[in-house]
């Protein structure tokens, strides 16, 4: 049980800094998702963290203590990889074992807390089998359980659901959350997906090209995303952009609708955000008016794309009664549910 | 007719007609001979004259010969020093040219070079270095250290290692790219999993990295004892003036097969040299495969 901290980080290959002075506390026992899209720097920071890259410049601090000139076994951490990195020589009892290899305890305490651990991830009877007769979400119990092994002061996941088939995921996903209830352990877990993210963080730290994006709680970056970025990236389907240009209390859109919103500097461009759960097929004053080109059903709703005069949105319609494709529609949304970016620099203006 | 066949019945001839060809050629280059070496050691003939059946006496002939028992030795010698040295040794080589980025291409290339040099030549060159002073090399340094001279290939005891070095070392640059493909294949993670995990590096190479080079060690173990079980060239290159001496030191089955044959134009013989060659090599390959497949 730690607290880990980041300060102004950097990490540079060659010539290339590919992380810029990262700055973050992580609470003790808070699970905290690293993401973004790749190559954003979110894997280097777990290994930088993990030990296994030297950082170029700045601190890595866990449990009070600045790690940075540690050997990874020294740092308290232990590690799930995204190929889970088990032994497939090995049987399930010598690869959760393995961590223990150099614990200073007898070898009956160790067989208990294999045994133990086993039992938390309820794969007692698997111990002796080898790998090869597991199925993927076994051989991620097993990298999982091998890491619990040690009880660390800190768990790192790099990516470890991206090898397993959906509904496996989402399962093992749920697993590792309720995990993480019992034992309470830190936990940085590194995702590109946004849903994982969303459904495990306390907090979720977005990164793109070795910056930090915003640093929130899953209903404060989707509810009130820094930037267009965190905007677009986190919510599937993602949320629409329209262009427009501040005027008297609001933001006039190139179809020559007002918004009236937040208040926006007189005709400075800025973009107007509106999530497509959040436009309402609706007769009122609306947002936005067009056709609709294409229909997707997904059952209980329908997604629906509509070319405006400001590019393509999409919306959600009821299931049931969708409108049809051609059909002119008018969309509306609250106020309160849009969301404002400077055009220049992609902030939210508030 | 070929239409109305199924696409797996045409895919069959297709392979048919491509394989028709090194069936063929297989069929009367390898296997006819094969057969008719088999036939011949039951006979005796000297090459030009009639073939007359002789029996098992060939093979009664070689039991009671001290020579093929001193070669037959000498041949299990070069099989049992030759391939667990170049075992070891390429393995060293590769594991630590894995680690290393610097110049990695152009080491490469220099431990690939021998493999790819004619094995005449480099007898040659060894049988220099091996010479007295002041022609060879090694007794050359030797002296100018102020050690003794070493007989290298005049003395029974020391002839044998003398040619079985520069073989081993002719091969080694196979078995060392073998090894790095094997290397290279085992996952980073399986490492840095191991580093987390803090055990020795010891621990890694016992515990990770060669039992996952199994299979890769089992080729080259193969691979490496068919060709010293048919050590011929090195030998016969630098004993020439007496090939396989002195006194029969370092005479191999292949060249017992040569001389009795070509020299002594025993083909009766020499087959059932040949034919237990075969059956030695047999034995050997199915032994090590048993002992060395996976479980």
């Amino acid at each position: 049980m730690a607290t880990l901290s980041l300060r102004q980080l950097t990490k540079t290959y060659e010539k290339t800094e590919v992380l810029h002075g990262i700055d973050l506390s992580i609470e003790d026992g808070e699970f905290v998702v690293f993401v973004g899209p790749s190559g954003c720097g979110k894997s280097t920071t777990l290994r930088l963290i993990a030990g296994l890259e030297e950082a170029t410049s700045g601190d890595i601090e866990i449990a009070g203590r600045v790690v940075n000139n540690l050997e990874p076994k020294e740092r308290d951490i232990a590690m799930v990889f995204q190929n889970y990195a088990i032994y497939p020589h090995m049987t399930v009892r010598k690869n959760i074992g393995f961590g223990l290899r150099t614990a200073k305890m007898s070898r009956a305490d160790k067989e208990a807390r294999i045994d133990e651990v086993a039992a938390i991830l309820d794969m007692t009877e698997l111990l002796s089998r080898k790998p090869s007769q597991l199925s993927g979400g076994q051989r991620q119990r097993v990298a999982i359980g091998r890491a619990m092994v040690r009880d660390p002061a800190v768990f790192l996941f790099d990516e470890p659901l991206s090898n397993l088939d959906a509904q496996l995921r989402t399962q093992m996903r749920l697993e590792i959350k309720k995990l993480h209830q019992r034992v309470g352990n830190t936990i940085v877990f590194v995702t590109h997906d946004q849903v994982e993210a969303m459904t495990m963080a306390d907090r979720i730290v977005i990164m793109k090209d070795g910056h930090i994006q915003q640093v929130g709680t899953p209903d404060e970056v989707y509810h009130a995303p820094a930037n267009t970025f965190v905007a677009q990236f986190i919510g599937a389907p993602s949320m629409n952009m329209l262009q427009g240009v501040g005027a008297e209390g609001g933001i006039s859109l190139p179809s020559g609708i007002q918004f009236r919103g937040p208040l926006a500097p007189n005709g400075v461009p800025l973009v107007l955000g509106v999530r497509p759960d959040d436009l309402h097929l609706d007769d009122g004053e609306p947002l936005v008016e067009g056709q609709v080109a294409v229909r997707e059903p997904l059952g209980h709703e329908t997604l629906i794309y509509v070319t405006t005069q400001g590019g393509e949105i999409i919306a959600k319609a009821d299931g049931r009664r969708p409108p049809d494709v051609g059909e002119t529609v008018r969309l509306r949304a609250r106020p309160d549910r849009v969301h404002i970016f400077d055009a220049a620099t992609g902030q939210a203006i508030r | 007719m070929y239409r109305n066949l199924s696409i797996k019945q045409k895919q069959i001839v297709w392979a048919w007609a491509f394989l028709a060809l090194p069936v063929l050629f297989y069929g009367v280059i390898r296997f006819y001979p094969t057969g008719n070496a088999i036939l011949i050691s039951f006979q005796d003939w000297n090459l030009l004259g009639e073939r007359n059946w002789s029996g098992l006496e060939n093979y009664i002939k070689l039991w009671n010969d001290p020579v093929f028992w001193k070669v037959f030795k000498n041949t299990f010698l070069y099989l049992l020093l030759g391939t667990p040295i170049s075992l070891v040794i390429s393995f060293v080589i590769a594991y630590h040219l894995d680690q290393l980025r610097f110049m990695h291409g152009f080491l490469r290339m220099l431990y690939f070079l021998p493999f790819m040099t004619s094995a005449v030549a480099m007898a040659w060159v060894w049988r220099w270095f091996y010479q007295p002073v002041p022609i060879g090399l090694f007794n050359n340094f030797l002296a100018s250290l102020g050690i003794p001279q070493i007989e290298f290939l005049n003395s029974t005891t020391n002839a044998l290692p003398s040619v079985l070095a520069p073989a081993v070392w002719a091969g080694l640059g196979f078995q060392v790219i073998i090894f790095m493909a094997g290397l290279r294949a085992i996952p980073r993670s399986y490492y840095e999993a191991a580093r987390i995990d803090g055990v020795s590096t010891w621990t890694v190479l016992s515990e990770i990295t060669l039992p996952l080079l199994k299979p890769t060690i089992v080729f080259i173990v193969v691979f490496s004892s068919i060709g010293f079980l048919r050590i011929f060239d090195h030998v016969f290159n630098m004993t020439t003036n007496n090939p396989g001496g002195p006194l029969n030191a370092t005479k191999p089955l292949v060249l017992m097969i040569y001389d009795t044959a070509f020299t002594g134009y025993d083909m009766g013989y020499a087959a059932a040299q040949t034919v237990v060659l075969f059956v030695i090599l047999l034995v050997v390959s199915l032994i090590q495969l048993r002992i060395l497949r996976d479980r």
